[in-house]
């Protein structure tokens, strides 16, 4: 564009007339030299958001640029938005699929109708807090994320907003209960998580996934206590410090940490909602008997042994009956 | 059509803080917000520079791109606007905007954000024009009366300018040749930057 060229034109004109008024006058010029340079390094420092003074007050208002917004868009509107969809369309297919070839893991013996307690009423609480919770944060944050693409266009802006807006209220107040949710969780859960020999033999065999082989295993298998470790506790603390600072701004955090936060959530919440479609999957119309377990606490004792056979025979020798050894037998058929 | 462009000229802001106290008066913004504010650096050392600055209507909105309900909008003269009934108040546009324009009046508790506030360029939204509405949620269409911005017009040293980009920069650029220092747009890589660049630049 001519008016650009002419721009610069000027300023190298500028910069000629400073170099020769420089020589002409010594000690003043001098001055006026460092004077430019410091200049030149006055804006460099604002644009790397060096703070200022003003008169007006609010977090940051004394940084006239701060650039790492951009680093933040194009993460989150780049690589996020795109691998995490992929991510999450290639885990829907894939469940499909291992639909497809397994259908619904019946049990392979009759049941017997005799009941075992798998979950305690406090377990099966602290569950679905956790359960439901997860789920309505799920899907707000993803109406978040991807809603502008996938739903907007579909509904409207005006019903778009609305459900967005409620998605945004729920997520910021049903966060922290979520956060409560694991915590309590993993003091009920953890005992029952640790490493055990057996499950080496589990991993070899892919816990029997595909081929429907039986892998005998205690009260949790390997695939449950990643989902433990991996999902509840790490990527759940992740998700949930990273959002809670997000979630109460009047601690005067920069804009540096939102942004940060901001990814860390957002990494985190995807690979999240990938491994839970999993849990889900399994928990639900992947398996015979898994829901009611959780839904009721009890399972069929063939249920037990096909699935925890490990488990269920250590609770098989201290028999559930409250008559024998009451409050004994209970904790054995927990841990 | 004109390109609107704010711009200011950090060797003639003596900040004063009349475009601050004009965008506040003429809008009637909230208590506590500020869609203008005057920047200084190096206070009280030689070489302090002072800068105003507000939305500067990006070429390529950070806060567009990031709205998950898609409220922005640019018109035609390349203000960037939102809708205030669509807004939901996430923080995403305060998280992107490099000049922290964004301001969101209504808080609730914790730090809860209300629907966001920013300057207009006195261009109003997307009610009617003038209408009371507008009005009250946007603050005065100044463009719409065939004025500009009334922070840049009411400006006492001139350094702060608000127009058509062509018209701005050429007053700059005189002035930058008759003082021979000070051509720092400063703000302006960052608004109008590469692409635009390289649009003008595929133009010509």
């Amino acid at each position: 564009m001519k008016s650009i060229l002419a721009f610069m034109q000027g300023l190298l004109v500028a910069a000629l007339l400073g170099a020769v008024s420089a020589v002409a006058a010594d000690a003043p010029a001098q001055a006026q030299a460092k004077e430019a340079h410091n200049q030149a390094q006055l804006w460099r420092d604002a644009r790397s958001g060096q703070a200022g003074i003003t008169t007006v007050r609010g977090p940051e208002s004394g940084v006239l640029i701060q650039s790492g917004g951009e680093t933040w868009r194009e993460l989150r509107n780049g690589p996020i938005s795109l691998y995490g969809g992929i991510a999450l369309c290639a885990v829907v297919v894939a469940i499909g699929l291992f639909y497809l070839r397994r259908g619904m893991i019946r049990l392979t013996a009759p049941p017997t109708g005799r009941h075992i307690e798998r979950f305690s009423s406090v377990e099966r609480v602290a569950h679905w807090s956790m359960a439901i919770s997860f789920v309505i944060l799920a899907i707000s944050g993803l109406v978040l994320l991807f809603g502008k693409h996938v739903l907007l266009p579909v509904i409207g802006y005006t019903l778009f907003s609305w459900l967005a807006a409620i998605g945004k209220n729920l997520h910021n107040f049903i966060g922290p209960l979520f956060l409560l949710s694991i915590i309590v969780s993993f003091f009920l859960f953890v005992k029952d998580n640790f490493w055990k020999a057996e499950d080496a033999n589990w991993i070899a065999k892919a816990g029997g996934l595909l081929d429907g082989e039986h892998v005998p295993s205690w009260r949790f298998n390997f695939g449950e206590k990643f989902m433990f470790w991996f999902g509840v506790v790490f990527l759940g603390l992740a998700v949930s410090i990273s959002g809670l600072i997000m979630d109460f701004p009047n601690f005067g955090q920069t804009r540096d940490t939102l942004q940060t936060v901001n990814i860390i959530h957002a990494v985190g919440a995807l690979l999240f909602v990938c491994l839970m479609l999993g849990h889900i999957y399994i928990g639900t119309i992947g398996m015979e008997g898994a829901y009611a377990a959780m839904r009721t606490g009890q399972v069929d004792e063939t249920w037990a042994k096909e699935h925890h056979e490990l488990w269920y025979n250590q609770a098989r020798q201290q028999p559930a009956e409250p008559t024998k050894a009451g409050q004994g037998s209970t904790a054995a058929a927990h841990s | 059509m004109a390109r609107m462009k704010f711009l200011c000229d950090a060797e003639r802001c003596i900040e004063c803080n009349g475009c601050v106290t004009a965008c506040k008066n003429e809008h009637e913004v909230p208590w506590g917000i500020s869609r203008r504010r005057v920047v200084t650096l190096n206070d009280g050392v030689p070489g302090e520079r002072s800068v105003s600055v507000a939305c500067m209507h990006c070429t390529d909105a950070p806060c567009m791109a990031v709205c998950p309900v898609d409220c922005f909008y640019q018109t035609d003269e390349g203000v960037v606007l939102h809708d205030k009934d669509l807004c939901i108040g996430c923080g995403y546009c305060f998280y992107a905007c490099p000049f922290g324009a964004p301001q969101f009046p209504q808080g609730g508790a914790f730090g809860m954000r209300g629907k966001m506030d920013k300057c207009t360029f006195c261009a109003g939204g997307p009610e009617k024009d003038h209408s009371a509405e507008e009005f009250k949620k946007y603050g005065r269409n100044r463009l719409a009366e065939g004025k500009l911005p009334l922070c840049a017009e009411m400006c006492a040293t001139k350094a702060l300018l608000g127009g058509d980009a062509e018209a701005i920069s050429n007053i700059y650029r005189e002035r930058v040749l008759k003082r021979g220092k000070g051509a720092d747009l400063i703000g302006w890589g960052t608004a109008y930057g590469k692409r635009e660049a390289a649009k003008e630049g595929g133009k010509s």
